[in-house]
């Protein structure tokens, strides 16, 4: 099973030179727990930051999210698959990298994002059809 | 196979159960035929989906006088009836999405989430005959329940996040707008229905054991 049949497209991003407290508000608003961080410059230049970095790198250090910017606390270079890859490598590469999301993309477009969840369910999936190969 | 001993089939059954395959498979193709028309942006293929429709519906009067006649014991017809006319509201629903889309036209904004929900209704379409293959075998059904819900669900999220995008898409008048949502809400709305069918099924096979 192909990691673009369980990605999800909408993809959440901040700008850079935004302040931790900007990227907090996303994510709280829309409740996720990470957003793809733009760098300027050319494609595929993202990063990523988590609900996790933001509670380690800053709240719990006392530091002023808005003091902050995003780039100074976000992870690069983000993890990147390739839109046919199967979920099974997806699962092992997350699993190596103890990551918990990796990014689909479609050449040197982003489009989508796999999360642990996503391969849960693909999981139950290819159980239903009859394939086990997890 | 399971069902056929359960039931003591006779010919009768024999056609009752053809049939419901049939339109199962029907269903998968109309939905894979919806999504490649939508991809393309070909009318006329999207057109000849009516004609689909019409198919079911005469499968589904034949399953249904055929039950009628008394094929299958009378405790399991009213829900066999019940199962086939959830089905047929799929074709139906289908139908009006066809016309939906001949009236208006798709934003590019939302295309490719439309399309993805297209590809998403038909993996859930093959995971429901899938379901009715089992059941038939009389294999446990939770598994492919499952799977559909797991469907149905994600085509949920897209829902949501396809009513915020089209807010910010500029309507010219009144029918527009409402063509529009009118096709997303029958688009999103497909795999609900094959849930509910799955759940139909699920109460058949349980009734029988």
């Amino acid at each position: 099973m192909k990691v673009q049949e369980f990605m999800k497209t909408k993809i959440t991003s901040v700008d850079a030179d935004r302040s931790v407290y900007d990227a907090v508000e996303k994510m709280v608003d829309r409740r996720i727990r990470s957003l793809l961080v733009k760098f300027p410059g050319k494609d595929l230049n993202y990063g990523i930051i988590t609900a996790r970095d933001v509670v380690f790198k800053v709240l719990a250090k006392r530091l002023n999210p808005k003091d902050i910017k995003v780039s100074e606390i976000a992870a690069k270079p983000v993890v990147c698959f390739d839109k046919n890859a199967d979920i099974c490598e997806a699962a092992a590469l997350m699993e190596k990298k103890k990551i918990a999301r990796v990014f689909i993309c479609d050449g040197n477009k982003m489009i989508g994002v796999i999360s642990l969840i996503d391969i849960m369910a693909g999981a139950l999936i290819m159980r239903a059809r009859g394939s086990h190969v997890f | 196979m399971f069902f056929e001993k359960i039931m003591s089939i006779s010919k009768k059954e024999q056609v009752v159960t053809n049939n419901m395959r049939k339109l199962i498979k029907l269903l998968c193709s109309t939905c894979d035929l919806f999504r490649k028309a939508l991809e393309k942006d070909d009318r006329n293929l999207m057109r000849s989906l009516i004609d689909l429709e019409r198919e079911s519906d005469s499968i589904r009067r034949e399953i249904i006088s055929k039950i009628y006649e008394g094929a299958f014991l009378p405790y399991l017809r009213p829900d066999l009836c019940r199962f086939v006319e959830i089905v047929d509201h799929v074709f139906d629903v289908l139908e009006d999405i066809v016309l939906y889309y001949l009236d208006g036209k798709i934003p590019e904004q939302i295309k490719n989430e439309c399309i993805r929900v297209a590809y998403l209704n038909l993996k859930c379409c093959e995971m429901f005959l899938i379901t009715f293959e089992a059941m038939l075998k009389g294999n446990d059904l939770r598994e492919k329940t499952l799977a559909i819900r797991i469907y149905e669900k994600k085509i949920d999220d897209i829902k949501f996040s396809l009513i915020k995008d089209i807010r910010n898409i500029p309507i010219n008048n009144f029918w527009e707008g409402k063509i529009l949502s009118d096709f997303i809400s029958g688009l999103t709305s497909i795999s609900d229905i094959i849930e509910d069918a799955s759940d139909s099924l699920q109460i058949i096979n349980v009734s029988m054991k």
